[in-house]
């Protein structure tokens, strides 16, 4: 693996450059839209804000809440992306890729269409449920035969399984006509759906999902030798695997639960972060939130300037920019245990 | 594309060619969007397939025996269940059955070519069939329906007594408001993830006939647009709203989510108090001339009119 | 000796599927808004009936049962060549992007086109769309050649991309059409006409009996890239006649029928749960099964709530989906 920061001193010096370029994302998404408000205006409408002013209300009540949605969303799917890419020794591993998005899109779906579910807090749980179920079905069709778990298998298994679930949908919304233009773009992804204090529950689930995957950052790294070696050095994989899956599904199902469904994220940063850093997932799932935020806050800021005043779909923004560094993997070449 | 002149002039010729020849049973030539169809004498049962002709009929007492399941309030709009409730259900308005119509061996069928002109082959095996250009169109709409269906003095007097109401209206409404008439009004419509401004289309169209104005940034050719963000609601601004959207828990909560922001009190409407929530089925989904009318009379209590 | 006995086997197996497949047909024939009796469909077209039938099963019926079929197979034996190109048994057109993209040029059609050409366009956009695609996903997946793996990776990338495109068309479409949009993304054969039946059928006689004719490379290419290549195989060139012959079966399929998904994954399954290791009897299996599947489908999707006339897609994945799964674990072993 080759990676270009190999020093404690250059990656604490990169993580700070990220930071404060993850800061100057914040700030643009803030100033950035239909009506371009100053820096100052940003800095005043944050520290002192002004209840008469119309740019001040817009910064705090619709830019505030996509900004922190994308930058939660983008972040959660880039260390979920990560993280699977461990568990599986995937390098194409990703929610999105995996069927995951797709589940909890379906079962939020039926929820919403069907029996009118509205509740935040259900929405959560089901989007949580959702990701589980497809998982742990691309894991079982994945694992089955003599040969058990292969790279390629699991990828097929994942296209298979999120064209069930995105057929079920369609199926669902065809029956159902009136609801389809409904939820067109919310399958599509999109920032500017949910009001601040909507997403607000799903904080704690994201922050915790994450602190959990820092502390097992060690022991994937271990895990990333090969399971045989790390059972050796007395690690229990089964558990470390459970909660690595845990934690996937708890970012995985929020972001959808956020932002809809966003693609291309989770598979894409985690490499951009591995040539940084390299597979030290201590790094790593640091490296890869914060980019993974900066990535959807610009496909967000881009989404919303290029066809004022709509918006194009935040997850057709990513598939756009992700699918060329995709097929660059792929071109590029990786080991394939098929 | 004929123009209405030409129009005209080749159905008279039509007419008079046929005229003299069929001394027996009247046949006529109508011609609509995929063509011409020859229909003889007055149909006695005639299937519809799309809400705004299923409306007409209704107003044109063109004898149903087939409609298509509506949008909402399925499968017949309230508020021509109490009359149509007894006719036979054809399927969805977009893929209707066609051994159902079939079956109800009908002599005359009543389509929309954006709808359905794959099936117009078909729908003319089975007895004729012609089709509107649109789902939308009430006028046009009655003006085929009675063509087809030999109703046309009677499609004259429904559009007639629409025009008359529609001229009381502008009157009405111009002396009540004087020097603020004509007004800007804008469509607005809300859904579970998104917002809407109808710039033209049925409610734009019946708007437009009554003297209504639509704000500049509004009078564009295209249906309208879909709104995600809340920062979009200055685009919504006129100097009235109304506003139609399902009866449903989510699409309420972003209503309530997107009145209550800031901007939205902004708007001109909402200071102004002509924010007007209107019956989504008449305003948007029937597209027919009945819920024209049902229309109106929603605007004359909205802005107290006596008629 | 023991080989006639398994010669015998298939054949007694592919007469049971040609009878199930009669009975399929027949029913199809014979349910609908107004039911025919099995027998009174036979005698009619023995020419015993007086023709009042006529029009329910000879304009409505028929055309439509036998399109249903063909599509089927069409999607099967494209699923089947693609399996056995990319060695896996999960492949097929709707995964790895032929079948998006045959939806991308369908759905722009219809969108933005046919108010002014015309619906008749829709199967070329269509076969257009697919065939573009699938030119990029070859050429993206070239280097000095073709494996499958970069292959299916890159199809599946493409796929997802493909499909973001889709929906951007569909959300910005006019709001006339796009409930019409997602009835044509689920896979629908309504309104099949003869017309519609002709237009298609060259497709299937031309390219299906082509796909017979490469039955060996086929069995070749499943031994795996460097067995048929030291069996003296042309690997690359192989490679992209038989992707050629599936995308041509694929997308003129979905051109006719919409975005009908799983069955190019099941229907191949379902043949080779049926035993034979040589591509010649898979390939009639897979006609059959695929073709009596998507039957099946649009039986149901007609009849189930009548009088509503479903679009057969959702049938489809509703019940395919999960015997997907279960084919899946009861041939755990072929992976």
């Amino acid at each position: 693996m080759t990676y270009i920061l190999r020093n404690q001193k250059a990656k604490m010096n990169m993580l700070l450059f990220l930071t404060f370029l993850l800061i100057t994302a914040a700030v643009f998404s803030l100033a950035v839209g239909q009506h371009f408000v100053s820096l100052t205006s940003v800095y005043r409408a944050i520290f002192s804000f002004d209840q008469q002013s119309t740019r001040h209300l817009i910064i705090r009540s619709t830019r505030l809440s996509r900004t922190v949605i994308a930058l939660a969303a983008g972040g959660s799917l880039a260390v979920a992306g990560a993280l699977m890419q461990a568990l599986t020794g995937n390098p194409l591993a990703a929610p999105g890729i995996f069927g995951l998005n797709s589940g909890a899109v379906f079962l939020l779906v039926i929820a919403a269409t069907f029996f009118g579910v509205t509740s935040m807090e259900l929405s959560i749980w089901l989007a949580f449920f959702g990701s589980m179920l497809a998982g742990l079905l691309v894991y079982f069709i994945a694992s089955l035969g003599r040969s058990g778990l292969s790279s390629l298998k699991m990828i097929l298994a994942g296209a298979a399984v999120t064209a069930l679930f995105h057929s079920f949908t369609q199926g669902l919304l065809v029956i159902n006509q009136e609801s389809l233009e409904s939820v067109l773009f919310w399958l599509s992804g999109s920032t500017a759906g949910r009001d601040l204090g909507m997403i607000m529950p799903l904080l704690p689930f994201i922050l915790g999902a994450i602190i959990l995957a820092l502390i097992l950052a060690k022991d994937i790294n271990i895990l990333l030798i090969g399971e045989e070696m790390a059972a050796g050095l007395g690690q229990k994989t089964i558990i470390i695997k459970l909660l690595l899956g845990l934690s996937i599904v708890i970012l995985a199902g929020s972001s959808v639960a956020a932002a809809g469904a966003i693609s291309f994220i989770g598979l894409v940063v985690p490499h951009i972060s591995r040539f940084f850093v390299g597979n030290n997932y201590h790094w790593l799932i640091i490296y890869s939130f914060i980019i993974g935020a900066v990535l959807l806050l610009i496909a967000d800021i881009a989404a919303r300037i290029i066809i004022m005043p709509q918006e194009v779909p935040i997850g057709v923004m990513t598939a756009f920019m992700g699918a060329p560094f995709f097929v660059y993997i792929v071109r590029r070449g990786f080991k394939v245990n098929a | 594309m004929l123009n209405k002149k030409n129009y005209i002039a080749v159905l008279v010729m039509a007419l008079v060619l046929i005229l003299s020849i069929s001394v027996m049973a009247e046949t006529r030539v109508v011609e609509h969007a995929m063509g011409k169809t020859e229909i003889e004498g007055t149909p006695q049962r005639v299937v519809t397939l799309y809400q705004g002709a299923s409306d007409a009929a209704h107003a044109l007492d063109i004898p149903l025996v087939g409609i298509v399941e509506s949008w909402v309030e399925k499968p017949v709009y309230k508020y021509l269940r109490d009359d149509l409730s007894d006719v036979k259900q054809v399927g969805l308005e977009t893929q209707p059955n066609l051994e159902e119509i079939s079956k109800l061996n009908p002599d005359l069928i009543i389509a929309s070519k954006m709808r359905h002109e794959d099936i117009y082959n078909l729908l003319s095996q089975i007895a004729p069939t012609v089709m509107e250009e649109n789902v939308f169109r009430y006028r046009e709409t009655v003006k085929l329906m009675g063509k087809a269906a030999g109703r046309e003095e009677k499609a004259a007097e429904v559009l007639n007594n629409w025009d008359q109401r529609a001229a009381d209206f502008r009157e009405k409404i111009e002396a009540k408001m004087g020097e603020k008439w004509p007004i800007e009004v804008a469509v607005l419509n809300f859904r579970a993830d998104h917002a809407r401004i109808y710039y033209s289309g049925y409610a734009g169209r019946i708007l437009n006939e009554l003297g209504f104005e639509r704000p500049e940034d509004h009078k564009k050719d295209t249906w309208g647009v879909k709104l995600t963000s809340k920062e979009s609601i200055p685009e919504m601004n006129a100097e009235a709203f109304f506003i139609f959207m399902s009866d449903d828990q989510a699409v309420e909560n972003t209503y309530q989510e997107w009145t209550e922001h800031p901007l939205w009190q902004n708007l001109d409407a909402v200071q102004n108090e002509q924010v007007f929530r209107v019956d989504q089925v008449a305003w948007n989904m029937a597209g027919g001339i009945e819920s024209a009318h049902i229309m109106l009379d929603q605007l004359y209590e909205h802005f107290e009119l006596e008629e | 000796m023991l080989k006639n006995l398994k010669i015998s086997r298939e054949l007694i197996l592919i007469f049971g599927l040609i009878l199930l497949a009669g009975l399929i047909f027949i029913l199809s024939l014979s349910f609908g808004s107004s039911y025919i009796s099995p027998v009174t469909v036979i005698s009619h077209f023995l020419g015993l009936e007086a023709g009042s039938y006529n029009f329910t099963i000879n304009i409505l019926r028929l055309p439509r049962t036998l399109m249903a079929f063909l599509v089927g197979a069409a999607l099967s034996v494209s699923g089947l060549i693609l399996q056995a190109n990319i060695k896996n048994p999960l492949a097929s057109p709707d995964i790895i992007g032929i079948t998006g993209g045959a939806s991308a040029g369908a759905i722009t059609y219809l969108s933005f086109f046919s108010a002014d050409y015309g619906i008749g366009g829709l199967p070329f956009a269509a076969i257009l769309g697919a065939a573009v695609v699938s030119a990029l996903i070859y050429f993206l997946a070239w280097q000095k050649g073709v494996s499958s793996i970069r292959l299916v990776l890159i199809g599946i990338g493409i796929a997802a991309a493909v499909d973001a495109l889709v929906t951007m068309i569909i959300v910005f479409s006019p709001i006339s059409t796009t409930v019409q949009s997602y009835v044509w993304l689920t896979g629908s054969i309504y309104g099949t006409n003869w017309e519609d039946l002709f237009q298609f059928l060259p497709w299937v006689i031309i390219f299906i009996p082509l796909a017979f004719a490469f039955y060996k490379s086929l069995n070749l290419l499943a031994l795996g890239d460097k067995v048929a290549a030291a069996l003296g195989l042309n690997i690359q060139l192989n490679r992209f006649l038989l992707m050629t012959i599936s995308v041509a079966l694929a997308g003129s399929a979905v051109a006719y029928a919409g975005g009908v998904a799983f069955i190019g994954l099941i229907a191949p399954h379902i043949a080779r749960k049926m035993g034979g290791k040589s591509y010649s009897i898979l390939i009639i299996y897979s006609v059959l099964s695929g073709g009596m599947i998507f039957m099946a489908a649009d039986l149901l999707a007609r009849t189930a709530f009548l009088p509503l006339d479903l679009p057969a897609g959702v049938f489809v994945s509703g019940i395919g989906a999960p015997f997907f799964i279960y084919l899946l674990y009861r041939n755990r072993n072929q992976f």
